[in-house]
């Protein structure tokens, strides 16, 4: 039996005084992909948010690799370096000078404090393997504002590949690219998959993506209204469960990534 | 007078005391300043550190009129008015600017009507709003050295951090970093800097050792690296140079090193493109 490298119990985080999500479980094995569906205003990112302990919650039990996520949303720093987190449109202010390579690195380093030097040659070595995994190490020294929507992909591809890791988390990281760029992606994202044996764990508004690439989905819409492979979760009746009677899924017969 | 004899002579009276530690504070204010300069431009923070200069007048003015020793009010004022104001900048739903720009006007008025109660500082007002760096005393220039050790060995050993800090919160904060404390730690040396530097350059004056270095820094840097080491060491240069300039010319040193500081960001703006016209 796979590992459990992500289990949710009973879940309740608040905004603004209402529960965004309320009473959630679920669990995440190795080497699966999980996507996370619902309409806007679900509660999806504040779930993601409350894993990473980005946001606080009320109630429930959140465990990484075995480990208990505190109130204060703390993890010891081996367990941290085992997740990686693709915000959705990565926001940057693109007056900050940054190359490609410093910005990878930062994958690479274990946070805290250390000397500005330390690490040097195995952090270039790192840096230099994972950006050529995703054939961008040709971007190396130019500044990550003049990259493109595509390249800026490859490059968070890169961040979380400069280190082995256990846990991916994915908040619409596709978001903002065209047609191509999304294909190029999610094949990119699938073969490291495979090599790397990630368990993926992303947010999607994207459910024919989610039918063909992942292995279970949840619905969300503040609860969780169904769970189960992508057959099952995105049937018609489960999915007018997640976004209303009125919603009426238009399955894309052209797209193949 | 041939230029060489002027030159000669401005070099004569860095044999004086009180001339070599205007130039050892002026380096030390520049490096710091220069130091954490280049992540408040890179956080927009920079109108927090206008707003700190002047809400220093503030702690000045009550020391002067309780009849304490505005030296030793400066520090412990400054820090607590930067933890109050960056209080007030996450609870409340104001824009920065806007609220920052009602925190120093508001100060500035109270403080000088503060002032306007003692007697002694009537007419004065010049020594606080521009400093005097030939006033210089060792006591201070100790104070500065510390002040610039403790940054350089924050900024070092957390460097990583604060730089995914800067680039994307978000996943600073996914990867475990307290991003709170670090915010803290950031405003209150900030805070200290302020207070640490007001004798020698003014309440009106200080924020643009923090500012101008940094940003001439950016013009000319592509990697985040060489933006800190050359924030800060354009904020030495442009202090041993203004002071040079002072002394040459008998100017106020303090406006002189910030004079020096926009040639420095000029020539920043002009160099590259020259360079990119050239080729």
């Amino acid at each position: 039996m796979s590992e459990t490298v992500l289990a949710i119990e009973q879940l309740t985080v608040y905004r603004d005084n209402y529960a965004a999500v309320q009473d959630v479980s679920f669990s995440l094995t190795a080497g699966t992909d999980t996507a996370v569906v619902g309409p806007n205003g679900a509660g999806k990112s504040t779930l993601i948010q409350a894993i990473l302990g980005i946001f606080p919650r009320q109630k429930g039990q959140i465990f990484v690799l075995g480990q208990p996520l505190s109130q204060q949303g703390k993890l010891t720093a081996e367990v941290r370096q085992s997740i990686a987190y693709l915000p959705q449109n990565f926001p940057f202010d693109r007056r900050i000078p940054m190359t490609v390579a410093e910005f990878v690195g930062l994958g690479w380093d274990r946070l805290g404090l250390q000397l500005p030097w330390a690490g040097r040659k195995p952090r270039r070595k790192a840096v230099r393997e994972a950006l050529s995994r995703v054939e961008a190490w040709h971007l190396c020294h130019q500044p990550i504002s003049s990259l493109s929507g595509g390249e800026i992909k490859r490059v968070l591809l890169a961040y979380c590949l400069v280190r082995p890791r256990r846990l991916l988390i994915l908040d619409e990281a596709p978001a903002g690219l065209d047609v191509r760029g999304e294909s190029e992606f999610y094949q990119l994202l699938y073969e490291l998959k495979q090599e790397q044996g990630w368990a993926i764990l992303q947010v999607s508004h994207d459910l024919d993506m989610v039918r063909r690439h992942c292995d279970r989905a949840l619905c969300l819409n503040q609860t969780l209204r169904c769970q189960g492979t992508p057959e099952v979760a995105l049937s018609s009746s489960n999915l007018s469960l997640t976004y209303g009677s009125e919603f009426v899924p238009y399955h894309h017969t052209c797209r193949d990534y | 007078m041939s230029i060489a004899a002027e030159l000669s002579r401005a070099l004569e009276l860095f044999e004086f005391p009180f001339m070599q530690r205007a130039l050892i504070g002026g380096v030390f204010t520049g490096l710091t300043g220069g130091l954490l300069g280049s992540f408040t431009i890179l956080r927009q923070l920079s109108f927090f550190s206008d707003a700190l200069g002047h809400s220093a007048l503030l702690g000045i003015s009550f020391a002067f009129l309780l009849g304490l020793n505005p030296s030793a009010i400066i520090l412990p004022f400054a820090v607590i008015f930067a933890l109050v104001v960056m209080f007030l900048l996450e609870r409340t739903h104001l824009w920065t600017d806007a609220l920052l720009n009602i925190i120093y006007s508001s100060s500035l008025a109270v403080a000088l009507i503060v002032l306007s109660f003692v007697g002694q500082y009537k007419g004065g007002i010049n020594h606080l709003l521009f400093g005097d760096i030939l006033a210089i005393r060792n006591a201070d220039l100790i104070l500065s050295a510390v002040l610039f050790c403790l940054c350089t060995a924050f900024i070092g050993l957390t460097l990583r951090t604060q730089m995914l800090l800067t680039i994307n919160e978000p996943m600073a904060i996914a990867r475990g970093v307290p991003v709170a404390t670090y915010r803290t730690i950031f405003i209150v040396l900030l805070a200290l800097l302020v207070g640490v530097s007001i004798k020698a350059i003014g309440v009106l004056l200080v924020s643009a050792f923090i500012v101008i270095p940094a940003c001439a820094a950016r013009l000319l840097s592509r990697t985040f690296t060489h933006h800190i080491v050359a924030s800060a060491g354009l904020g030495a240069i442009s202090a041993i140079l203004g002071i040079l300039l002072s002394a040459l010319f008998n100017l106020p040193s303090g406006p002189s090193i910030v004079v020096m500081q926009l040639a420095i960001f000029c020539l920043a703006i002009v160099v590259p493109t020259a360079q990119r016209l050239a080729l």
